[in-house]
């Protein structure tokens, strides 16, 4: 059983991070970066197959730069076997598809059972780059997975639709899912077993690795970022202030008002 | 009247027996000694299993036992907070001790100088001085047993029902029952044997008529008992000997059992004492180097320190941990120890399952492997929610008559849960966030400084240029927005009175101090060497901190990681500023309050007196709570507990205790001397629906409107 | 042209699909002046009375191969129409549906694409505005390079047009389907319980800020005091702390009551989803910058429990 789970560092923006290069980006001292959460569900989804297989391996794979190892470390700590980071400067603000291709090139010599991808990532929240990956793969596929079982190479898993309604439904492996957060509980890595991860093979390969060029990935890239601004101060919102009991009656008179209206 | 000559003044030990008798005699005292030895030697295949990476060196031994045993016969660890138990175990202890003495001392003129060298030393002046003294510490022993049997009997202190807070009502593993027959059993048996050497020595006396009865004054009465009877010398002989055999063989079967009873308490609790660790809970310890590969902290019998196991069954049971724990206190399923008794019965369960050979093995080829694989950790065993229920207030340890270290066994326990997974979710995310953040709230490290923009001067930055005092801030008083009013005070208080102090903006991390009692001893590793790593590069002169969790652990902690400096609270330098005419606050409020002692800076680092210092300097009056000082009652706050739930319904510590100052009367404040302790308190203010009598003011507050002559609550923005 | 693809899931035509036909009316003109609306499901052509909008040139209907939604084919589809009509404009819904088949098809043929879009204007080619980093700021996209473009638009972002107009025409459309890759086995409904917080006109609704699974009940005290009903964010079902059925969001209920007050609710783009259309939100969190204060019309930044404890005192 061998699982790649690819994953992403998010970074989580500071309330006064500043943008930079003409709006185009954000000061990178605004940013704090850490694991996507719902890479640590497809991860411990992956760990858990792996573990319920008895043998195999789990891959953790990344587009990033330097931010993103860390987050590897992280995956290795918590049970990875090995990880793999590529990374290019011109993958700087690459959008969902350009990502794709990138991982796509890099798991297709791995040849896995299955590929793991988190339903979209808390920064970008495009919910595109697994299922991308899979049309280069050329490999079947299912989103929004929020239960997955594994008999004799055919997945059962169930896709979480709108308004609490849920879809079963059968895929045989070799696929690609997109998990939803709530499918497990994912577990918590040690200190100790992050120091312990630096001795697992973490592998770093440019973009000639995995038989890319970076004019390709470029042209491969889905949008271009005109550029990033801040949302109008509360577009309508009106901000209650004083204490909280001041805020509580405010509060109470709007809804008295609006439920007698 | 003449005395009879000194020269035949003696007994006979072995009045009028047959050398067969005599020889059945002996071989039942070898065997009592073989099934003795057998026992000490199954306490010492247990304590193999450990490790012995922090046994004290032997070259401290020799002070250490002398440490050890001035407790012991002092009883101040027996005596605290209990005198009575204090005048029971004293008479127990004394008697005991010394009529063992002295058996030993007959065995050695009986059984050896007499025997082989046919020198009697027994008789004489020495005779009756032995006589004496043994027959007024046997009524010592007696008296202390009475007043113990009165206590389990009639006073009934709950702590001696050994129910369990663990188990539910009906568990079969919830009534200990069991342990309170047999501590009938064994304080029974020692009266017995008391009892039955009086009747002995009063039998003798009716038959022998020494003539020196004023050195024999128990045995003297007991004769004046038996004399009225009439008996002959053949009738008197017949229940002479019947007598001797119950008490002889009841003795030597009771010596038999020592290692296999309560009464092993008389050696390993001793040996606990001597090996007790001055610091224990202060400075938890670390990942032994030759384990950094293994799983972290305990699971199973393996796992532990030598001294740990021995801890266990140094236990005797007295219930001071269990009655001083804020967990218990609180309706939580934790007593410490009930934890020992727990990992206690599992030692010894792991034993009985190895048998004789797995214990002979393991004394013979040293390989401590008998039963050290056995999972102390789980529902029928010490459980998650158990070891999660401790706060790591050190209570238990304070308490402790003997030297057990329960708090910081739970921390070793917590530790394997923790790598294993077995932590809340809460809990789980918040250490997540600490390593991302080096903050408990999540906030972006660089706003960490950010509380100093309300004031109207500078902080200085200590990473760049050279301070007097270096202030640790901590992450409550740094982030936490009530804390910060606190912080600001200490800041202006500080500023006005001159200090040359800074701080260390965003180069600061969380201490560690919560995150290593929380288990995630990698975490708190990787906070310190941070910490440490950035204040060595700075110029200063003593740390000063707020936060009493990161004094104790920058104080007791950070030396062994390379980072040794001077650290104080802030109580400390602020009454050096009151007592230097600094800060000119003397006899300015004339509040009635109380003082809450927070857990880390009085128990751990003996930090009651400053605080009490200022209060008093201010003009103040202090009504001490019961539970004060040392005897102080844990917020609920401590250990990671802040980041995991309480359940709900049950009462909080912080309710408890807001409880307790409440039942003090009139008070003006209540005061503190702890970030966690702000926060904690005025919500316990609140739900225990107190807010209209009683308002909480950190000790710094007070100072300030001493000095400005305003309410704190107006010098805060 | 512009070519809207239709959502359907049994036998009904999805709400989001009207939104993308507004969508698309808007930018008809500059787009090349035709809009198109691709029905793909076994029964296709049933659907051309639902899109009966003034400006629908045409319905193009796929008959499925299959009975329900299937991502591969469904995909295959798209791309047949796509190759077929050389549309401009492809504009899906950011649904669970699309998500398993959007990406693919603008990875697969080339396109500009992106998702979870929350409007979209036009200069010479279309222009995106969406999100980034989690909702904290807005980016502005364009598609240089690209003939043709894929957007997956936020359910929401539009108002439904009025499918009050005359019957557009109906254009078959074949495409030639392999094998479906994946077998439906069948629907679930999530346990619902007893509570239909789509039917309440005032919801309470708690998040991530209540921190604990034991304060719920505190809030379900709340509720009743307040005559609302309880709902929760997302996180709190994940947690296992609250069933589906009470869950507002994207994959939980859509709701529309008089007033939504949000305790402890930053805000993730698929709560806004469910509930951005209430009359009233009244929002209070502990940051400043939640996304939520971005469609409240009150806001407070405070903490949670102080603000539920001293409300309770105006609901005697």
């Amino acid at each position: 059983m061998k699982v790649v789970v690819a994953v992403k560092a998010v970074a989580a923006l500071d309330d006064e991070a500043e943008l930079v290069d003409g709006d185009t980006a954000v000061d990178p001292d605004g940013l704090e970066w850490d694991l996507n959460e719902w890479d640590a569900f497809s991860l411990e989804e992956a760990l858990t197959l792996r573990d319920g297989a008895g043998d195999g391996e789990v891959v953790a794979l990344t587009v990033g730069d330097e931010e993103a190892q860390d987050s590897l470390l992280a995956c290795l700590a918590k049970g990875a076997d090995r990880a793999v980071r590529i990374w290019d400067d011109a993958l700087e603000g690459a959008d969902p598809l350009a990502v794709a291709r990138v991982l796509a090139a890099a798991i297709e010599p791995e040849a896995p059972d299955l590929v793991l991808c988190g339903v979209q990532s808390s920064d970008a929240v495009n919910g595109a780059t697994g299922v991308a990956v899979a049309a280069h793969l050329g490999l079947p596929h299912v989103a929004v997975v929020k239960r997955l079982e594994l008999e004799a190479g055919v997945a059962t898993v169930e896709r979480e639709l709108e308004g609490g309604l849920v879809e079963v439904l059968r895929i045989r492996l070799p696929a690609l899912m997109t998990i939803q957060t709530g499918i497990n509980e994912p577990r918590y890595a040690t200190l100790r077993a992050i120091k312990q991860a630096r001795d697992k093979p973490l592998s770093e390969l440019g973009l000639d690795d995995v038989g890319l060029d970076a004019a390709r990935v470029g042209a491969s890239a889905g949008a271009r970022l005109r550029r990033l601004r801040h949302p109008e101060k509360g577009e309508g919102a009106e901000m209650l202030d004083g204490s909280p009991e001041d805020v509580a009656a405010r509060i109470a008179d709007i809804v008295k008002e609006r439920m007698s209206a | 009247m003449t005395p009879p000559l000194a020269a035949e003044k003696t007994r006979d030990v072995f009045w009028g027996f047959g050398t067969l008798v005599e020889i059945l005699w002996y071989v039942l005292a070898v065997a009592s000694v073989v099934v003795f030895a057998y026992g000490i030697g199954r306490e010492v295949a247990k304590y193999r299993r450990g490790h012995a990476t922090f046994l004290p060196p032997r070259a401290e031994l020799p002070g250490r036992f002398v440490t050890g045993t001035r407790t012991l016969l002092s009883h101040a660890s027996i005596k605290r907070r209990d005198p009575y138990v204090g005048w029971a175990h004293r008479g127990v202890f004394y008697g005991w001790v010394v009529l063992f003495i002295g058996t030993v001392i007959l065995a050695v003129n009986t059984d050896v100088t007499e025997r082989f060298f046919g020198w009697r030393f027994f008789k004489g002046n020495f005779y009756l001085g032995y006589s004496i003294v043994l027959d007024v510490l046997g009524l010592a022993l007696v008296a202390g047993l009475v007043l113990m049997m009165v206590r389990r009997g009639i006073l009934r202190p709950r702590k001696l029902d050994y129910a369990r807070p663990d188990r539910a009502p009906g568990d079969p593993q919830y009534d200990r029952g069991i342990y309170r027959r047999g501590d009938w059993v064994f304080l029974g048996l020692l009266l017995y044997l008391a009892l039955t050497g009086y009747l002995l020595e009063g039998v003798r006396i009716a038959m022998d008529a020494p003539g020196y009865n004023a050195f024999s004054p128990a045995g003297w009465v007991v004769a004046q008992a038996i004399n009225p009877l009439g008996l002959g010398d053949e009738a008197l002989g017949v229940v002479r000997r019947t007598i001797w055999w119950s008490h002889g063989l009841v003795a030597i079967a009771f010596v038999a059992a020592i290692p296999y009873t309560k009464a092993t308490h008389m050696v390993s609790s001793w040996a606990s004492l001597v090996l007790k660790d001055p610091l224990a809970g202060k400075r938890l310890r670390p990942i032994p180097e030759d384990r950094q590969q293994e799983p972290a902290g305990y699971a199973t019998l393996g796992d532990f320190a030598t001294e740990h196991l021995l801890q266990l069954d140094a236990c005797t049971k007295c219930g001071k941990c269990h009655e001083a724990c804020p967990a218990n206190a609180t309706g939580r399923p934790l007593s410490p120890r009930d934890v020992v008794l727990e990992l206690r019965e599992q030692s010894n369960a792991a034993l009985h399952d190895a048998g004789v050979g797995g214990v002979l093995g393991t004394l013979l080829h040293g390989d401590g492997r008998t039963g050290s694989a056995r999972r102390i950790v789980g529902e029928d065993a010490v459980r998650p929610e158990t070891v999660w229920a401790c706060m790591q207030c050190n209570a238990c340890v304070e308490a402790c008559p003997v030297g057990i270290e329960q708090a910081p066994i739970i921390n070793q326990i917590r530790r394997r849960l923790v790598e294993e997974g077995e932590l809340d979710a809460n809990l789980q995310s918040t250490l997540e966030v600490i390593h991302k953040s080096g903050n408990s709230f999540g906030e972006n490290r660089r706003r960490r400084g950010r509380w100093t923009q309300e004031l109207d001067f500078e902080v200085k930055d200590a990473r760049k240029e050279p301070v007097d005092v270096l202030w640790f801030v901590g992450d409550y008083a740094s982030f936490d927005p009530r804390s910060q009013r606190v912080t600001r005070a200490i800041a202006r208080l500080l500023h006005a009175a001159g200090v040359d102090f800074g701080i260390l903006y965003d180069g600061e991390r969380n201490s560690g101090n919560d995150v290593r009692r929380a288990g995630e001893e990698g975490l708190f590793e990787a906070l310190a060497e941070a910490n440490i790593a950035t204040l060595a590069k700075c110029d200063f002169q003593r740390i000063v901190t707020s936060d009493p969790h990161s004094l104790n652990t920058l104080r007791n902690e950070y030396p062994e990681l390379g980072g040794a400096w001077t650290v104080a609270h802030h109580t400390t330098l602020l009454l050096e500023l009151i007592d230097s005419g600094a800060l000119d606050v003397r006899d300015r409020l004339a509040y009635r309050v109380t003082y809450h002692d927070p857990c880390y800076l009085g128990r751990h680092n003996g930090g009651y007196d400053a605080p009490r210092a200022i209060l008093r300097a201010l003009g103040c009056s202090l009504i001490e709570m019961p539970r004060n000082r040392d005897n102080s009652f844990c917020c609920g706050a401590g250990g990671g507990r802040i980041w995991i739930p309480d359940p709900p319904g049950a009462e909080r510590p912080s309710e408890n205790r807001i409880r307790e100052a409440v039942g003090l009367g009139e008070l003006d404040y209540f005061v503190v001397s702890c970030p966690k302790d702000v926060t904690m308190y005025e919500d316990a203010i609140k739900t225990t629906g107190n807010a209209q009598r009683l308002e909480l003011r950190e000790l710094t507050e007070l100072i300030e409107e001493a000095l400005v002559g305003a309410p704190a609550a107006a010098a805060v923005g | 042209m512009i070519l809207v693809i239709a959502e359907t899931r049994r036998g009904e035509l999805r709400p989001v699909t009207l939104e993308l036909v507004t969508a698309a009316l808007g930018l008809k003109e500059a787009a090349g002046g035709r809009v198109a609306v691709a029905v793909i499901d076994a029964d296709a052509s049933s659907f051309a009375g639902a899109l009966a909008v003034a400006g629908v040139d045409e319905v193009l209907a796929v008959s499925a191969s299959t009975p329900h939604f299937e991502a591969h084919h469904t995909q295959r589809a798209v791309e047949a129409l796509i190759e077929a009509e050389q549309p401009a404009l492809i504009l899906l819904g950011h649904t669970i549906d699309s998500m398993g088949f959007g990406s693919a098809v603008a990875a697969r043929l080339g396109l500009g694409f992106a998702s979870d879009v929350t409007a979209v204007s036009w200069d010479g080619g279309p222009i995106a505005t969406r999100g980034a980093y989690g909702g904290k700021l807005v980016a502005e996209l364009d598609f240089p390079g690209h003939e043709r473009t894929l957007l997956t638009v936020r359910a929401g972002a539009f108002d439904p047009a009025d499918a009050a107009g005359a019957e557009p025409a109906v254009r078959p459309f074949d495409v030639a389907f392999d094998p479906p890759l994946t077998e439906h086995i069948e629907f679930r409904e999530a346990a619902t319980g007893d509570v239909d917080i789509t039917k309440a006109d005032f919801l309470l609704s708690i998040g991530r800020g209540i921190e604990d699974k034991d304060n719920i009940a505190q809030f379900e005290e709340l509720a009743e005091r307040l005559g609302a009903t309880l709902s929760v964010s997302r996180p709190l079902v994940d947690a296992g702390w609250m069933s589906n059925a009470r869950q507002v969001g994207q994959s939980g209920k859509t709701v529309q009551p008089k007033v939504y007050l949000a305790l402890g609710i930053s805000g993730a783009v698929q709560h806004l989803a469910g509930m951005q259309k209430a009359d009233t939100i009244i929002a209070v969190n502990t940051d400043p910058d939640a996304p939520i204060f971005g469609v409240a019309h009150y806001g407070a930044v405070a903490d949670l429990f102080d603000v539920a404890e001293a409300l309770e005192q105006h609901f005697a």
